[in-house]
């Protein structure tokens, strides 16, 4: 999946914040998240998402409703909530914080 | 020929040869072990039974109905082990490790994580456990190596954590091979 095995903890922290950006951009099922995800840092499996999905929902950041597709069981496609919506700006202001940290840090 | 057993994956039947309706009730069983606790448990199950019903019928050949281990253990790597995701990054993670239960570590294990996962229950180093349990072998004159088998047959598998390094070939071989026993026998694993 990635190189760096090292960083596995970063970017297990990160991923609730990269659904959330997904999740924010366009309503979308479990597969699509795989997809977009494939390939990238963050490369992850079902059995990832779906207990870190859960969570979200629990904590009311994403809702899902159920749609009809043409082939098999209906599927649950999830967007953000207004709570999720706020939680992604926050992540995201941090995350800009962070990196400018980062960036200042050392010189 | 193997017999066919019809299984409902979120409440739709499916039909699996033994073994790899074995695998899949190990699998399962793992699976609903690591989200003991996780009030979503049951729905994360039934997310990932359809996930599973969904793999295997996409990798069928159009003429085919019964679901073996060669559609079944290709979905479950592509799937992967269940993590649970804890509470949450506002919650830390906090001391996951220690007042663990007795179960078997695949981490670092020798043979199958007996002695690994006896070790951390009681707060002891493994190579003192192991030293113990090897000089325990000799003056029992071998009947300790029937002790370590059911202790390999009963005790839980922790469930596979990264973090603690990859485990090797042989405590793999043994924790799939448990599983899948315990599968056969009906036995909760």
């Amino acid at each position: 999946m990635s190189a760096e095995p090292n960083f596995a903890a970063i970017r297990k922290g990160l991923l609730e914040f990269v659904v959330l950006k997904i999740v924010g951009a366009q309503s979308v099922y479990v597969p699509d998240i795989l997809r977009r995800l494939a390939g990238t840092e963050f490369a992850t499996q079902e059995g990832t998402l779906y207990p870190l999905l859960s969570r979200m929902r629990r904590e009311s950041l994403v809702q899902y409703e159920w749609q009809e597709s043409d082939a098999g069981p209906p599927r649950k496609y999830y967007r953000l909530t207004q709570d999720g919506k706020s939680q992604l700006a926050t992540l995201d202001q941090y995350w800009k914080q962070l990196n400018k940290t980062l960036s200042d840090i050392g010189r | 020929m193997q017999r066919v057993i019809t299984v409902s994956l979120n409440r739709n039947p499916y039909s699996f040869e033994e073994d790899a309706n074995a695998r899949l009730a190990a699998y399962l069983a793992e699976a609903s072990r690591t989200l003991a606790g996780n009030p979503d448990r049951d729905e994360i199950l039934a997310d990932l039974e359809q996930a599973i019903a969904d793999q295997c019928k996409r990798r069928l050949a159009p003429h085919q109905s019964v679901i073996t281990l060669l559609e079944l253990q290709p979905a479950l790597d592509e799937i992967g082990a269940v993590q649970d995701p804890g509470a949450g990054p506002s919650a830390e993670k906090t001391a996951s490790t220690g007042s663990r239960p007795l179960e078997q570590v695949s981490e670092g294990a020798w043979i199958s994580g007996v002695c690994l996962g006896l070790a951390r229950y009681l707060g002891i180093d493994a190579t003192l456990l192991r030293v113990i349990a090897f000089i325990l072998l000799l003056i029992s004159g071998g009947s300790m190596v029937f002790v370590y088998l059911v202790l390999v047959f009963l005790l839980p598998f922790a469930p596979l954590d990264p973090s603690r390094g990859t485990a090797g070939k042989i405590p793999l071989k043994s924790r799939e091979f448990v599983q899948y026993l315990r599968g056969k026998l009906g036995v909760p694993a």
